[in-house]
């Protein structure tokens, strides 16, 4: 049973408060979501609003084969390759020679512990740049279930790849990121004992 | 089991992960959100041309339709329309004689001109 049915169906039907309701309900996830996937790249306010936007347009089209929250997250994937796609090909247009396109771009840095750990915000830059190392097809399954809390069923659905692909796509970034944080992860353990 | 269950939550990278603190979101979203969606609902929306495309389906449609069906519907009326033309052509073929050149231009049946070819002298003839 989806949780978002009643509002879903209300909305569809053309009620604003309903939709409002929807969106209060997944911006923190959404806005999440987008900003690892950006990985430092664009808006992802922005992009996050884009997201609810075309939401809306779509509603009608949602036939509740999933859950709203799998079929939202697969819009907000559709929004951000679309504007990668469409960055990317800025970047060739206007950066054909010798600049430094996202090709050439060094990868992102691995993440310094010994950054200010206990405050919130640090903790999430942190992980959100060991994220970024990981290439997009593992820091992507890897976010839907870890920060997204979806289920292997859920980011199946939403990646279109069959569940074994989730799984060990889910198993090769954890594999990646434990060396990236380990030191957090030594801290977090020293503070809670 | 099923795979959430064998992922093993008990992942020391899993658990850091789900313990990231929340991304604060800005006060005024679902106002941009809302501004955005009337932006495009209006004047906007009119430059939007995933419904342009979407909104003229249904005419695109009802042409071909027509398309497909309008040359089956005349030509079941056309049979009798056709007949006096055709009466035409054959009063034409018994008057038509090549006397000159110019007459050549004229429109005329293949039986006609066959005809006109053997009635010609044979020195006429090639």
């Amino acid at each position: 049973m989806d949780p978002d049915g009643a509002l879903v169906e209300a909305a569809a039907s053309g009620s604003r408060e309903a939709f409002d309701e929807l969106v209060r309900r997944h911006q923190t996830a959404i806005v999440s979501l987008v900003r690892v996937l950006t990985a430092g790249h664009g808006d992802p306010d922005d992009l996050a609003q884009e997201v609810f936007v075309r939401a809306w347009r779509s509603l009608r089209t949602f036939r509740g084969d999933s859950a709203f929250r799998t079929w939202l997250h697969r819009v907000a994937i559709n929004v951000v390759r679309t504007s990668q796609t469409r960055r990317m090909r800025l970047l060739r247009v206007f950066v054909p020679f010798g600049g430094m396109g996202e090709q050439d771009a060094p990868p992102p840095e691995a993440p310094d512990v010994d950054e200010r750990v206990d405050d919130a915000l640090a903790r999430r830059q942190i992980v959100e740049r060991a994220l970024a190392t990981l290439p997009e097809d593992l820091r992507l399954a890897v976010t839907l279930r870890d920060l997204q809390g979806l289920d292997y069923k859920e980011i199946a659905v939403a990646l279109g790849v069959p569940i074994g692909t989730v799984e060990s796509r889910i198993f090769r970034a954890r594999q990646r990121l434990r060396p990236l944080l380990a030191p957090l992860m030594g801290r977090e353990k020293a503070r809670q004992q | 089991m099923n795979a959430n269950e064998r992922e093993g939550d008990q992942d020391p990278v899993a658990a850091l992960l789900r313990a990231t603190p929340p991304v604060t979101v800005p006060t005024d979203f679902l106002t941009r959100v809302n501004a955005r969606i009337d932006d495009t609902a209006g004047w906007l929306g009119l430059a939007d041309f995933r419904a342009w495309t979407l909104g003229l389906v249904p005419a695109a449609a009802a042409l071909v339709l027509v398309a497909i069906l309008w040359p089956a519907a005349p030509a079941a009326t056309a049979a009798p329309a056709s007949a006096p033309p055709t009466q035409t052509q054959v009063v034409s073929s018994q008057t038509f004689t090549p006397s000159s050149y110019s007459d050549w231009d004229q429109d005329v049946t293949a039986n006609a001109l066959l005809e006109a070819a053997l009635r010609a002298p044979a020195s006429e003839r090639r």
